[in-house]
């Protein structure tokens, strides 16, 4: 049989209420308080062997010692699944559950399941690294939130199919996968389907929410061009032609940078485009088309800007997800700021 | 117009002697037939071979699928492309039903090639297990292109289409088996009881994403690269109007046997006169320059308001710069007051979590997806490939690749595989097939 151990706080720990909430971190074999349904409710899949309880406020105010107590009490235990709460509306509980879990899961490996009621601000805090099932407002749900965690622990232990948020009740964890529909439904169906219902004012449920745009403010304009150092860094995939990094030519998750130093323009030949999303025709006969490093030269010159910058900075954007985008060009701009640059100059294709 | 679709279900295909349709079989003269590919001199090598629902076959690269045909009269069924420019939609074409003709490179594969399983896990995938595939495996003297990864494969594709009318032809003289009426009054000599229900105009967003001639899908033979959004009769889709191109990575592509079968195009014609006025097909693109994608969105917004289009869906043929036009294009319908219902498939990475298109608005709250291009898919051996198995880590097809740190190549030396959904053929099915869907995990 597989082991689990459940993380509790001092109240559901039988400790006692407020006056007790700064209650050391302590692990006690068998079964206390929410431990004993959900032993039951594990049906002989798993058995809960300890529980773990400590007081909120002390998770609170001495988060790591409390972390660090509590993975020491793990280290020489088995266990196969960590479970945490149901933490209800109790906000204190809910960031509990969610540190510790977290904490668990990094250090052991082991899966994580926890419970919280929607208005618990730890769902916000810990939804996207651990499933969190939807859970009650209040301890009169304790039933119905253990039986919850129990069934989804099972399914993990047995190595089952976890289905999408929304049929096993968790909350989303902001990945986005496709599913076959069981029935199945063509998409000409659901078509019809939404659109009669838009048509004629009903509620309708879109199959992709629109997330709420991460957009990044603008910049305060430069004052004095002629002192700026100025970088090139493009998504049009130009590489020295034997693309040393091996930057893929789509869905890329590698950048590179190279050195322009002594270049007054990118010549053809030197350097081309890897990039498969657009005709590579012009780009080839003439990189600077993409990666306008001969313009630029020529405004340095002039004194209209202090100095391009030795490098530029390259990928390729086609079916790049805006994941790796985002990561790339955070590893980018350090390497720009630790070089001194003021302003790039980003072009796509 | 009135277009009659004249059906032929085909039960079985053999080789034989005469290339002919009796009771359900359909038998191909293979010679015959390679003489037909072979009519272009630039086709260097040819072999036809048939494959059927659960055969544990893999096809790669495949490059098109088309429905053989045969158009009453003896026109091209292809107007601008496999003959003369002539009108389709309205008369009579008799169709092979459950059959395709699949367009495999012999070694050659590209960005917008695909794979196929005929059985197994794999063939899930993609709607054309499902078929009874009269396969072309094939090579030409393109050397052009060879070892580039975007490819016309112009050769290859223009012998599929042939020889679909090649076989098509079999069936000529033949009653159908059954016939598909289609059939739209022009708009303004509608009845009252048709005018007062809803109505609705279906935008398609087809590939045009190349600047050079040659790899978009063409209208008439006219290439939608160089087109302004213009209205169509839907038979003209159905009819032979549309070819698809050679760009697009794969699950996110339209093939020629799509467009001949248009799902979402049949089901509005279900609808029309019950729940909806179906007024037409507006035909837009995709092309890359911002100033064309806002001038089509101006034009498509236009167009639905000029001919009282109440609502409107819009179905977009691609992913990643393409999700900039379907947006734009919803927007402005929106804006018009026109309302939207967006068909589409996500970019949301192997591990879900990217923004699921490139450009978002709040105005598009009504989409219908249909996959996830990106998702991880692992497959066994395949007893048969058809192609070369190859191509799909060698070629630079969208899904595969030839290395990858964590996963190792697309292409094992057992022959199993692991590859992105952007390589399944066709396989998110946007044009309205799909039963997939997006959830959250």
């Amino acid at each position: 049989m597989k082991k689990a151990i459940l993380y509790l706080n001092q109240f559901f720990g039988q400790i006692g209420g407020e006056d007790v909430a700064d209650f050391a971190p302590e692990i006690r074999e068998g079964l206390i308080g929410p431990a004993l349904p959900l032993n039951q409710k594990l049906k002989g899949v798993a058995e809960v062997t300890h529980t773990i309880i400590c007081g909120d406020n002390f998770m609170g105010s001495n988060q790591d010692e409390a972390i660090e107590t509590i993975l020491e009490f793990l280290k020489d235990k088995e266990f196969d699944i960590f479970f945490a709460g149901p933490a209800f509306r109790a906000g204190r509980y809910g960031s509990a559950c969610g540190n510790i879990c977290k904490a668990v899961k990094e250090k052991f490996n082991v899966p994580v399941v926890t419970s919280m009621n929607d208005e618990n601000p730890g769902v916000e805090m810990f939804k996207s690294e651990m499933y969190i099932l939807k859970g009650g407002a209040s301890a009169a749900k304790m039933r119905l939130d253990v039986k919850d965690m129990a069934n989804l622990g099972i399914k993990l232990l047995k190595g089952e199919e976890i289905l999408s948020a929304e049929e096993e009740g968790y909350y989303g964890r902001g990945k986005r996968h496709q599913k076959w529909l069981n029935p199945p439904v063509n998409a000409t169906d659901r078509v019809i389907d939404m659109l009669l219902k838009k048509i004629r004012g009903e509620k309708f449920t879109t199959e992709l929410p629109i997330p709420e745009l991460d957009l990044v403010p603008i910049a305060p304009a430069i004052k004095d061009m002629s002192k700026a150092k100025i970088a090139l860094a493009t998504s049009g995939g130009i590489v020295p032609v034997e693309n040393p990094d091996r930057i893929q030519s789509a869905s890329a998750t590698r950048w590179g940078k190279y050195d322009i130093s002594k270049l007054d323009n990118l010549p053809s030949g030197v350097f081309k485009t890897i990039h498969a999303g657009y005709d590579p025709a012009a780009a080839d006969a003439n990189p600077d088309v993409c990666v306008p490093l001969d313009a630029l030269r020529a405004y340095e010159k002039e004194g209209r800007i202090g100095k391009v910058h030795d490098y530029f900075y390259t990928t390729v954007g086609t079916g790049t997800t805006q994941k790796e985008a985002a990561r790339m060009g955070r590893e980018i701009v350090e390497d720009m700021l630790s070089a001194g640059v003021d302003a790039v100059i980003l072009t796509s294709t | 117009m009135k277009l009659e679709l004249g059906n032929f279900y085909v039960k079985d295909i053999v080789f034989g002697e005469e290339t002919s349709y009796k009771d359900g079989i359909l038998t191909i003269n293979k010679e015959e037939a390679l003489a037909i590919v072979k009519e272009d001199e630039h086709i260097t090598e040819a072999d036809i071979a048939i494959v059927k629902p659960g055969d544990m076959v893999r096809l790669v690269p495949v490059k098109e699928a088309i429905e053989p045909r045969y158009r009453i009269g003896g026109g091209p069924v292809f107007p601008g492309v496999t003959g003369d420019l002539m009108k389709t939609g309205d008369g009579r074409t008799l169709a092979l039903k459950n059959c395709s003709v699949i367009v495999v490179g012999k070694r050659w594969g590209g960005f917008q090639d695909g794979l196929i399983d005929m059985g197994g896990e794999g063939a899930k995938y993609t709607y054309y297990s499902q078929l009874k595939n009269i396969v072309l495996v094939a090579d030409s003297d393109e050397e052009f292109e060879k070892r580039e990864q975007q490819k016309k494969n112009h050769a290859l594709r223009w012998a599929g289409m042939r020889l679909s009318e090649y076989i098509g032809k079999c069936v000529s003289e033949i009653e159908p088996e059954e016939i598909e009426e289609f059939e739209l009054e022009p708009i303004t000599k509608r009845s009252s009881k048709i005018n007062d229900l809803p109505s609705v105009v279906l935008v398609l967003q087809p590939q045009s994403q190349m600047e050079e001639l040659g790899y978009n899908d063409l209208v008439y033979g006219w290439d939608c690269n160089r087109m302004v959004p213009t209205f169509m009769h839907p038979n003209e889709v159905l009819d032979g109007a549309m070819i698809s191109g050679s760009f697009m990575p794969c699950s996110s592509k339209w093939s020629t046997y799509d467009f001949q079968n248009l799902p979402m195009i049949k089901r509005l014609y279900k609808e029309h006169g019950k729940t909806l006025n179906f007024l037409g097909i507006i035909m837009s693109n995709l092309n890359v320059a911002l100033e064309q994608k806002e001038r089509a969105a101006l034009f498509v917004a236009q167009m639905a308001k000029s001919i009282g289009a109440d609502s409107a869906i819009v179905a977009e043929e691609g992913y990643g710069n393409p999700d900039a036009d379907f947006i734009a294009c919803i927007a402005a319908l929106e804006d018009a007051g026109v309302k939207t219902i967006g068909l589409t498939n996500e970019c949301t990475g192997r591990d879900g979590g990217s923004q699921p298109l490139v450009t978002l608005d709040q105005k598009a709250n009504a989409i219908v997806s249909c996959g996830n291009v990106s998702e991880l898919i692992e497959l066994p051996p395949m007893e048969t490939v058809l192609g070369e198995l190859e191509a799909l880590a060698r070629d630079g097809l969208s899904g595969g690749w030839s290395g990858d740190e964590l996963l190792g190549p697309s292409v094992r030396e057992d022959g199993s595989i692991i590859m992105e959904n952007n390589a399944m053929f066709c396989g998110d099915q946007v044009v309205g097939w799909s039963t997939k869907t997006m959830a959250e995990y």
